[in-house]
């Protein structure tokens, strides 16, 4: 985000590494999030307690079985095709090509709002009530993990590319710099999910 | 403010920043609040009959909760700028200007003012605030702790007592020194024009104050009966009021994240010109220890708030047993976040402490290099012991061998702290005030407080020890007695430069000794009474306890006796204190060149350093 | 230790506030020795069980083991309080040096802190290898203790149900320990042994009693409402008495 002093004006360059590092630390705070959950994720399927990780059948329902990960991929693959495309535009940007910057922009805006669809379309079509297990409340845990993400992914990713289309980053573009180190967390973050999912 | 109003008619945005204030804030969560309440009330479901867990009142009271925070954040601003940035119309230096509360009086400390020094005022505010009711919470417990089988409250609302004093007063120790000092204080001292991200550090305090409101809407449903550790199942099982302690504790990780990367990107971007690391003031070290300590350490904690929420609200079953879930995976996640915590509190607090050591022994500081190997040992390691919280959960007891070496190991590195403070004081003239005695008070309670933590290290003994009074009074040694001994010195020390008054000396004095003798009366009952066997969080106990828990509800009522003294002394020297001098202390830290009242931007030109801070010493003069 | 501000000076030692420090060290390790002990063993309860009688010596140990570290910096507090002082408005004039370290001294100070460190972790390590072995006994009596709101219920390898629990002198028993609803925490007070009660898992814990009596178990683990109340107590009795009882308690039992 674009946080500046509200005093003297300070050389872009400063600003931008300054703003950099605090991404990057707020980002320290969210990767120990996202490993707290494969953290619960290994270890409640580890404990398996009272073998209610996938539970067997009862009477009232039959056994849990668990979903292929295919869509958790799926959705990895569209952001890491975001991140490729943001950062296509961010050539664009460092070689002063203000449509190969737009464009970029524009179809990493479209990548995160295409994963979040698939997303949200995977997460209502599964065949589970939040307490058939505990594999079941991790499957959700990371689907709600993911749509935090990329709802924020939309918002940064439309900013980024309105902004782009609005010129603004002509000159100094440490902005889209920044939202790139974003994408690339977002990918990564994705994947730990779809990793994880794999192995139910 | 001339050029705003002309500007003003230009940008029509500018209009809604000067109408934000705290109280469109305010009307506006409660709206919000409110609207979502109806509304979940209408259209969530009925609970189906026969369910294995009723969620629906908590699905309404989290909505709810969740309405107020985004109704407040937005009244307040706090959504101006990523909005502005979205639309690509970046705030203009006139209305950055007016963010920062240039020209604009006492009103500015009721808005986003994005100006470190007020956000810096804030804190102090807030953080007596919690005191206050933290302690207001703790005196109740001491009285119906008074006299044995005299429990005059409900078991159900001293529970609730216990959990809310509890948190309360970790949240009130997390921000009483990073808080009011590393915001005022710490930017100066390094001699930089404002924090990194002004706006991100308005953001910070803010979220306290909304997540503030969560936590007293808690204690009309219900209370948060399960103690400050909040346990799963103990806490799925728990009324309404435990979705309050839910919102708190998320939204203050948020707040507490947002103010670690602010202030870690200050200190290692922001330093004055030759103010390298070895020229650094030893207080700004331990803020960024300890802040740098709770960037990784607070999202776990967030994420077993969400989780237990998840619980809750949507009956999922991550902590339940029944369901495949597990209590110690709880316990973990907590304590990860746990342990850390309280060293979050602990080291600013010793740091500022050492910052003050050389001022008042007119001597350089003893083994600064010594003091950084301390707290970066202490951060490292911190990471490494939670489970020693754990030995007695049985989850893993073949770790506790190892848990066991990592905590004890932890005692290398604070006993560096103390070979610092101790080789500071040792051949210094002493300057005898209350910030002076203060490293004396630290260093005997917290003495104490590092022995009987060995003790509880150690396994074996700890099978005695875990969750008795001893425990109590072990980590009020720490916390209390260590840290916010150094909070309420650097309270004094600081108050001229924030408030260009000095804090009035005999009332410091007899508020210290007050404190001072109360906590330890207080505490060193509770030891004994621990040691007979009397668990934590009763609210009754057997009659052999009488003594010991009659000493410390003595010792307690001394220690409020003496914090309501500060709090007079605060005010009343606030208001007709003598003028302070630019450098009342002789200091040679930055903060101590620049007049009172601060402008805005702290220095005209900014300083350029040339030497560290602790150039006491006949030679130097 | 003390040489720490004056590493030119060949004969610190004979330097008037070393020696006063030097004396004082000692007496104040003398002192808080002997007080920490003292405080620690007349507030403990009187042990039960060798496991009890274990985590008392430790107390001391421990408490003898820090004496010297706690009296050193009591010690050099004293001499700088009781050396001149200055009050007033302003400063005093500044010190007559500008040490700004010692290595000797800190590296004493390290080892030092390290050497008792180690002692600690060695000493804790033997008792805690002993507490591990007693649970794999298969020889002990085995008893299953179940936590729920807010009572405890004591099962018998013969299907003897109480909510007293009942112990013989001098056999080793081991518990196995689960809860029925939240977290519990068993802990037999006198006899230094405790561990939670987990729902959905089973602890283990061991302890033999030592002695004739009756001894309490609280719980020691917020567990709701009436936490407080959570207790019972523990009748240690002669072999004999205790088949009699558990004799007379699985009859009617099976009668039930």
């Amino acid at each position: 985000m674009s946080v500046e002093t509200h005093a003297h004006h300070e050389h872009p360059d400063v600003v931008g590494s300054r703003n950099r590092l605090g991404v990057i630390l707020l980002l320290v705070a969210d990767i120990s999030f996202a490993l707290s959950m494969v953290f619960v994720y290994f270890y409640l399927r580890g404990q398996n307690v009272n073998d209610m990780w996938l539970p067997a059948a009862t009477a009232d329902r039959p056994a849990i079985l668990p979903i292929s990960s295919s869509s958790a991929w799926i959705v990895t693959a569209v952001c890491a095709f975001g991140a490729l495309t943001h950062i296509y535009g961010l050539r664009g940007a460092r070689a002063h090509n203000q449509t190969q910057l737009k464009l970029g922009s524009l179809v990493a805006l479209v990548a995160s709002i295409i994963a979040i669809a698939i997303q949200v379309n995977t997460i209502s079509s599964v065949p589970f009530t939040f307490n058939d297990g505990a594999y079941v409340s991790c499957l959700y845990m990371f689907a709600f993990l993911n749509f935090v993400h990329l709802a924020l992914t939309i918002f940064i990713s439309l900013g980024n590319w309105n902004r782009a289309r609005l010129g603004l980053y002509t000159e100094n573009f440490w902005h889209v710099d920044i939202v790139r180190i974003w994408w690339i967390w977002m990918t990564v973050s994705s994947l730990l999910g779809a990793f994880c999912l794999t192995y139910p | 403010m001339t050029t705003l109003t002309h500007k003003s008619v230009a940008a029509p945005g500018k209009s809604i920043i000067e109408k934000l204030n705290v109280f469109t804030a305010l009307a506006l969560g409660i709206i919000t609040a409110v609207v979502v309440w109806r509304l979940s009330l209408a259209f969530l479901p009925q609970d189906a009959d026969g369910a294995t867990m009723f969620t629906r009142e908590d699905k309404i009271t989290l909505l709810s909760m969740c309405g107020w925070f985004v109704g407040f954040m937005t009244g307040i601003g706090a959504l101006v700028g990523p909005f502005r940035w979205l639309m690509g119309k970046d705030l203009s230096h006139d209305e950055n200007m007016f963010l920062a509360g240039q020209d604009m009086g006492p009103k500015r400390y009721l808005r986003y003012t994005t100006d470190h020094k007020v956000v810096g005022i804030q804190y102090l505010f807030i953080t007596i605030l919690i005191f206050f009711l933290g302690g207001g919470l703790a005196m109740l417990i001491r009285t119906n702790l008074g006299h044995a089988t005299g429990g005059w409250i409900h078991p159900q609302a001293y529970n609730s007592i216990v959990g809310t004093h509890g948190i309360l007063m970790i949240v009130g120790t997390i921000i009483m020194v990073t808080g009011p000092f590393g915001n005022f204080i710490m930017p100066i001292m390094i001699g930089a024009r404002d924090m990194a991200f002004p706006r991100l550090n308005a953001l910070s305090f803010w979220l306290i104050v909304a997540a503030a409101v969560p936590l007293m809407w808690g204690q009309f449903i219900g209370g948060i009966s399960t103690g400050w550790s909040a346990y799963n199942p103990l806490a799925s099982q728990a009324p309404l009021g435990m979705d309050g302690y839910i919102m708190y504790i998320c939204i203050f990780a948020v707040s507490t994240m947002v103010a670690g990367a602010n202030i870690t990107t200050t200190v290692v971007k922001m330093r004055a010109k030759g103010m390298t690391w070895n020229r650094t003031p030893i207080f700004i070290y331990g803020t960024v220890a300890s802040v740098a300590l709770a960037l990784p350490a607070f999202p776990v904690f967030f994420l077993s708030q969400v989780l237990s929420a998840f619980d809750r609200a949507l009956g999922t079953t991550f902590y339940n047993t029944a369901g495949g879930g597990s209590g110690w995976l709880y316990e973990n996640l907590f304590w990860i976040m746990g342990h850390p915590e309280v060293y979050v509190i602990l080291i600013p607090a010793i740091a500022a402490l050492m910052e003050m050591a050389p001022v008042f022994t007119r001597r350089p500081l003893f083994s600064f290099n010594v003091a950084i190997m301390g707290i970066a040992g202490i951060s490292g390691l911190s990471a490494l012991v939670w489970a020693h919280h754990m030995y007695m959960s049985g989850w893993a007891p073949l770790l506790n061998a190892p848990f066991m070496i990592t905590t004890e190991l932890i005692s290398i590195p604070t006993g560096m702290l103390f070979l610092v403070l101790v080789g500071t004081l040792w051949r210094g003239r002493l300057w005898m005030t209350m910030p002076l005695m203060s490293i004396f008070a630290l260093l005997w309670n917290f003495m104490i407080g590092g022995i009987t933590g060995i003790y509880l290290s150690d396994v074996p003994a700890d099978a005695f020890l875990h969750g008795s009074m001893y425990v109590t009074a072990h980590f009020h040694y720490t916390l209390m007695g260590a840290g916010l001994t150094g909070a309420l010195a650097s309270l004094v020390y600081w108050f001229p430069k924030m408030t260009g008054r000095m804090f009035d000396k005999t009332l410091s004095w007899v508020s210290f000794w007050l404190v001072q003798i109360g906590f330890n009366v207080a505490f060193v009952g509770m030891f004994a009474v621990g040691l007979a066997g009397q668990p934590r969080r009763v609210e009754s106990y057997a009659p052999t306890f009488n003594t010991g828990n009659l000493i410390t509800t003595i010792g307690a009522y001394t220690i409020m006796i003496g914090m309501l003294v500060l709090l007079y002394g605060v005010i009343s020297s606030a208001r007709n204190g003598v003028k302070a001098p630019k450098n009342p202390w002789q200091a040679k830290t930055l903060e101590w060149t620049v007049d009172y009242p601060i402008p805005l931007e702290n220095f005209d030109v900014l300083p350029i350093v040339t030497a560290d801070a602790y150039g006491y010493g006949k030679a130097k003069s | 230790m003390v040489d720490v501000m004056t590493p030119q000076t060949p004969q610190w030692w004979k330097k008037p506030d070393v020696k006063k420090t030097a004396i004082l060290w000692v007496i104040c390790t003398a002192v808080i020795g002997f007080v920490g002990v003292e405080f620690h063993v007349r507030s403990m309860v009187r042990p039960a069980s060798e496991t009890m009688s274990g985590v008392i010596s430790l107390m001391r140990i421990f408490t003898w083991a820090a004496a010297p570290v706690a009296g050193l910096v009591g010690a050099m507090c004293i001499t700088v309080l009781t050396s001149k002082r200055h009050y007033g408005d302003n400063p005093p004039a500044e010190a007559d040096h500008e040490i700004r370290n010692s290595p000797r001294a800190t590296a004493l100070w390290v080892v030092v802190s390290g050497i008792l460190c180690l002692f600690a972790l060695v000493t804790g390590m033997i008792v805690l290898q002993q507490d591990n072995k007693a649970v794999l006994d298969t020889q002990a009596i085995q008893i299953n203790v179940t936590g729920q709101q807010w009572v405890w219920n004591f099962d018998y390898a013969n299907g003897a149900r109480s909510q007293d629990l009942y112990l013989p002198v001098n056999k080793p028993v081991v518990f196995h320990i689960t809860s029925k609803d939240v977290k519990h925490s068993f802990w037999i007070v006198q006899m230094g042994i405790k561990m939670d009660a987990n729902p959905g898992y089973t602890t283990e814990t061991a302890v033999t009693p030592d002695k004739i009596g009756v001894f309490d178990v609280r719980c020691a683990e917020l567990c709701g409402l009436l936490h407080a109340y959570m207790q019972t107590k523990v009748h240690v009795v002669s072999q004999a008495d205790y088949d009699a009882w558990l004799t007379a308690h699985a009859a009617t039992e099976a009668g039930a």
